[in-house]
């Protein structure tokens, strides 16, 4: 590329920034227009919680994906089996703590068992993966129903949790606060792990170039089964976090696929910092659209998937090709 | 003339005629039940045959037909149930829905390839359920929209599936020849090697919304039949489920073949009816199936009989005979040899 294309192309970023600068701001003012700023910044805390549970699933199906190119579909059923396990960890030992960690295990192995046996023999097989991925989905969701039955129920959360905090005039549940917080502090981690340590350095180098890694004598098998486990763990770990103010029902395990499929398509497949756009933006958007225009609660995140998809068809931060 | 036709050939022209016969005579030899069953077997073959023409000769696998199914039966159900409008303006409007979700789900579609266009189509489908499922004073929710009536014409079981035996044979004939056509080998370029298609001068985003438009064509006709037939309408019917029993009856089949997804739908029909019967786990057993047809028999129905067809051909030295049937297009892989 010669000198005066960077500097074009640069131009042209700058472009894109402030024009989507500029939409934000006339959106943000139009929203403003339509509601107090008490209930502006309840619905956007409503989005980001809602965005932080988004963003465990996505990130743990988008690092899958950028590793291992497995479209992991199961990762609704994995949410969803998460937090079943949450609900009866509960009512079994009544330990917020332990139900999180326990359910996230299971989760874990449950994933250990996909990829080792389920996917192993179809390995590099992308379109019969994704399949097999659905065929699982159906089964873990209808066993869950098998075992748990068919009513919403929530997952428990503890005392602590439960009852607003209040700033001044100002109260917002303590529970969603604290599952934004929980986002932000895996969020560093994740981006601590991924950029600054050896494990982080070798998922990096295999997104890039898996033959080159495994020729260097590092055992790629067991870092894509470390990988796929370590996202199954996030899914888990979502369903819990999530069941604690989403309902956990039998078919959410699709609904929530949707909604994280949205998050990759928009914030572009295999990237982290991605996941995060995506899922801060998928999350805004639904939130804002079930208050100001109710009736096209589904639109408001498909409206934007399609306007990506014509405009950027690699995602917001996704690299094309 | 016969003579001349290689044994392959005849033997598949004796069995086409024998089943379309068997499908003509059923009404007189099975009670109304099992003519029920083979009209929803008919009509989920012909949703099954358009998720082929795209999975199976494009290569590009659609997890949201039913999205566009479905848009069509609210269209007529709408009309149905809302407005009170008559037949034709039913049908039409069910015609002009189903188009258009599919030129929107087309032109979204269209850069992408793989695994994107799958989870590009889940979602697009997935959307269309979830629309379904909010917009209550147009759709009815989960309640769905009842008081849909077929065309007194086709209003008795069997009248109605001689009707949909007749719409699933011409639009048979309409897609062989669509796969047989220039258009349908620019098509299969497209599942062998999209790069070497785009380096032959093909605009491949401009083929694959064509092929999409195409298929989404017969996919709303059969949700259109498909709405006559249930004379009901509800949000499951857009659901990744129903697409992706869709993919399954293709696969089972035989992807790539068009005949595969008839047989691959008259079996799961056959088969959820006899388990629904007995348990209430059907969605795990079709999760089972999924998984087994995936690990072990991607080429399905069709590609098994192939096979043993031509282990036996071999064994009684019909070299010739070899070589013609290794010529046709059998079954394909999920998997195109470039991306393997």
């Amino acid at each position: 590329m010669t000198e005066g294309r960077t500097a074009e192309a640069k131009r042209w970023r700058w472009g894109q920034a402030a024009a989507l600068l500029v939409g934000l701001g006339i959106l943000v003012w139009w929203i403003l227009s339509k509601m107090t700023w008490r209930s502006f910044l309840i619905q956007a805390l409503n989005g980001l919680s809602f965005g932080a549970v988004l963003f465990f699933l996505a990130s743990g199906f988008t690092l899958i994906f950028g590793l291992m190119r497995i479209t992991n579909l199961a990762h609704g059923g994995f949410y969803l089996v998460g937090a079943y396990i949450g609900i009866s960890m509960m009512a079994l030992v009544g330990n917020f703590l332990l139900a999180l960690v326990v359910a996230a295990v299971a989760v874990m192995f449950l994933g250990l068992f996909t990829e080792r046996i389920l996917l192993r023999p179809i390995r590099g097989m992308e379109k019969p993966e994704v399949l097999l991925t659905i065929g699982l989905t159906f089964v873990l969701g209808d066993v869950s129903l098998a075992i748990w039955g068919g009513d919403p129920t929530p997952v428990p959360i503890p005392q602590v949790l439960t009852g607003p905090l209040t700033f001044g005039s100002f109260a917002y549940p303590r529970y969603r606060l604290f599952v934004l917080a929980c986002a932000i502090v895996v969020g560093a981690v994740l981006f601590y792990v991924d950029r600054k340590t050896r494990i982080g350095a070798i998922v990096r180098a295999g997104v890039d170039d898996r033959e080159i890694v495994a020729a260097l004598g590092i055992n790629i098998q067991a870092v894509f089964t470390g990988v796929f486990m370590f996202g199954a763990f996030l899914a888990g770990f979502a369903g819990v976090i999530g069941g604690g103010f989403l309902s956990v029902l039998p078919g959410q395990d699709f609904e929530i696929l949707l909604f994280a499929l949205v998050v990759v398509i928009l914030g572009g497949l295999g990237s982290l910092p991605g996941a995060v756009l995506g899922a801060t933006l998928v999350g805004l958007i639904d939130s804002f659209g079930k208050a100001l225009v109710p009736e096209l609660a589904f639109f408001t995140i498909f409206a934007p998937m399609a306007l990506i998809l014509v405009v950027r068809p690699q995602g917001l931060l996704g690299r094309a090709g | 003339m016969l003579k001349r036709l290689s044994l392959t050939a005849r033997v598949k022209l004796v069995l086409l005629a024998g089943a379309i016969a068997v499908g003509i005579a059923l009404p007189y030899m099975v009670p109304q039940f099992f003519v029920g069953l083979a009209t929803l077997a008919l009509i989920l073959g012909l949703f099954s045959m358009s998720i082929d023409l795209l999975g199976g000769y494009a290569g590009l696998v659609t997890l949201g037909q039913a999205g566009i199914a479905a848009a069509a039966g609210y269209g007529v159900g709408y009309m149905a149930n809302r407005v009170g409008a008559g037949h034709l303006t039913q049908i039409l409007v069910g015609l002009a829905l189903g188009l258009l979700v599919s030129a929107i789900f087309g032109a979204m579609a269209m850069r992408a390839d793989g695994v994107y266009f799958m989870m590009i189509t889940l979602a697009q489908g997935m959307i269309v359920w979830g629309l379904s499922m909010r917009l209550t004073h147009i759709t009815g929710a989960e309640n769905g929209l009842t008081g849909i009536i077929r065309p007194p014409v086709i209003g008795l079981y069997w009248q109605f599936y001689w009707f949909v035996l007749g719409v699933v044979l011409l639009c048979s004939l309409a897609l062989y020849v669509v796969v047989h056509s220039p258009f349908g080998s620019a098509v299969r370029g497209l599942r062998e090697s999209e790069a070497r298609m785009r380096m032959l001068g093909y605009n491949t985003a401009l083929q694959k919304f064509y092929v999409f438009m195409v298929a989404g064509f017969f996919a709303t006709l059969s949700g259109i039949l498909l709405v006559y037939l249930n004379q009901f309408i509800s949000p499951s019917a857009a659901h990744l489920t129903a697409s992706a029993l869709g993919v399954l009856q293709a696969i089972l089949g035989g992807l790539g073949t068009l005949v595969g997804p008839m047989i691959g739908s008259f079996i799961l029909v056959a088969f959820q009816n006899v388990v629904s019967q007995y348990l209430e786990r059907w969605p795990t057993l079709m999760g089972l199936t999924f998984i087994v047809v995936i690990l072990f028999a991607q080429k399905g129905i069709v590609g098994a009989v192939s096979k043993s067809w031509y282990a036996w051909l071999r064994r009684r030295g019909r070299d010739e005979e070899l070589s013609e049937v290794a010529r046709q297009e059998g079954p394909v892989a999920l998997e195109s040899s470039e991306s393997a």
